[in-house]
C-alpha cells in the first residue's frame, strides 16, 4: 500500500480546513476547530466504513488519493460553501485501509444558528462526494472493485459498454 | 530538463497498468495522450480511458475544447477515474 506522506496534510484558510490523514480521524479535535463563541451551532458529519456493498460482504476497505490535486478541489468547495453565516468548515478525509465500521470522513462546521449548518453540511458532503479526488477500493471474497460515487462527474465521457467500475483482475 | 513529461495513474488507471506513473516523451498535444497510452497498454482505453478526466499541473484540461493544447516536459498529468470519497 502506499503511503505518500504521514501525519496530516492540509490546506487552510482563516475559515476553511481541508486535510487528508492515513490515521484514525480525531473527531474533537475537528469539532474543536470549528468551535467559536461567535457560533452558536456546530454539526458535526461522521462516515464511516461499511461491511457490505448491496448486501455483498466487504472484506477491506482502502481510500487513495492524489494529495495535492484533492486538496485543492476540497479547499474550493469549503470556500465556495463561504457565506457570511458560515463561521469555520473543516474536512478531514482518511486514506489507506480504514478497517471497517472505523471513520473515514469527518465534516464539522459552526455557524452563528441551527438551520443554515444542517443546510451547509449536506451541501458539503454532496460537494465532496462529488469531485474530491479520492478512490474508494472494496475488497470482496473474490477480489476487489473500485467504487464510483457517480456517473458522468466533470469532463468524464459516460460510454454504455464500459462500467465505471473497473473489476480488478488480479487475486490478491 | 529530461525530455519527458509524467503521467499518473490512480484507481482503476493504476490497478491496470500496474503503475503508479509513467515517462512519456514530449511535448505532446492532449488529443494524443490517450492514442499513446492504448498503444502502450492495450485496451486501457475502453476499459479505465473512456470515464476518466485529465489534470495538467492540478488544473483540468477538457478533452474536446482543449485538445490541441501541448503539454510540455516537466508537466504532471494526471489520469483521473470516476471519483469515490466519503
Amino acid at each position: 500500500m502506499e503511503r505518500p506522506f504521514t501525519g496530516i496534510k492540509s490546506l487552510e484558510t482563516p475559515s476553511t480546513y481541508a486535510a487528508l490523514t492515513y490515521d484514525p480521524l480525531d473527531i474533537s479535535a475537528a469539532i474543536n476547530r470549528v468551535r467559536s463563541p461567535k457560533a452558536g451551532a456546530i454539526v458535526t458529519f461522521i462516515g464511516t466504513t461499511r461491511d457490505n456493498f448491496q448486501g455483498k460482504q466487504i472484506t477491506t476497505l482502502e481510500y487513495t488519493s492524489y494529495p495535492p490535486l484533492s486538496l485543492q478541489t476540497l479547499s474550493k468547495i469549503l470556500t465556495s460553501l463561504s457565506t457570511p453565516s458560515l463561521h469555520s468548515i473543516s474536512v478531514i478525509h482518511r486514506l489507506g485501509i480504514v478497517p471497517i465500521g472505523e471513520d473515514s470522513i469527518v465534516i464539522s462546521l459552526s455557524t452563528p444558528h441551527r438551520a443554515e449548518a444542517w443546510q451547509i453540511a449536506q451541501e458539503c458532503l454532496e460537494l465532496v462526494k462529488e469531485k474530491v479526488e479520492i478512490w474508494k477500493r472494496e475488497w470482496f471474497a473474490d477480489g476487489g472493485i473500485w467504487r464510483a460515487n457517480r456517473d458522468g462527474a466533470e469532463g468524464v465521457q459516460e460510454t454504455e459498454d464500459v462500467p465505471v467500475e473497473f473489476l480488478e483482475q488480479e487475486d490478491r | 530538463m529530461a525530455a519527458t513529461f509524467t503521467v499518473l495513474y490512480f484507481a482503476s488507471a493504476h490497478t491496470y497498468t500496474g503503475k503508479s506513473e509513467d515517462a512519456v516523451p514530449g511535448p505532446m498535444a492532449v488529443s494524443k495522450l490517450f492514442p499513446y497510452l492504448e498503444e502502450k497498454y492495450p485496451g486501457f482505453r475502453k476499459k479505465v480511458l473512456s470515464s476518466c478526466a485529465l489534470s495538467v499541473n492540478l488544473e483540468y484540461v477538457d478533452l474536446t475544447e482543449d485538445a490541441d493544447k501541448e503539454i510540455q516536459n516537466g508537466d504532471e498529468v494526471g489520469i483521473i477515474p470516476p471519483v469515490s470519497s466519503g
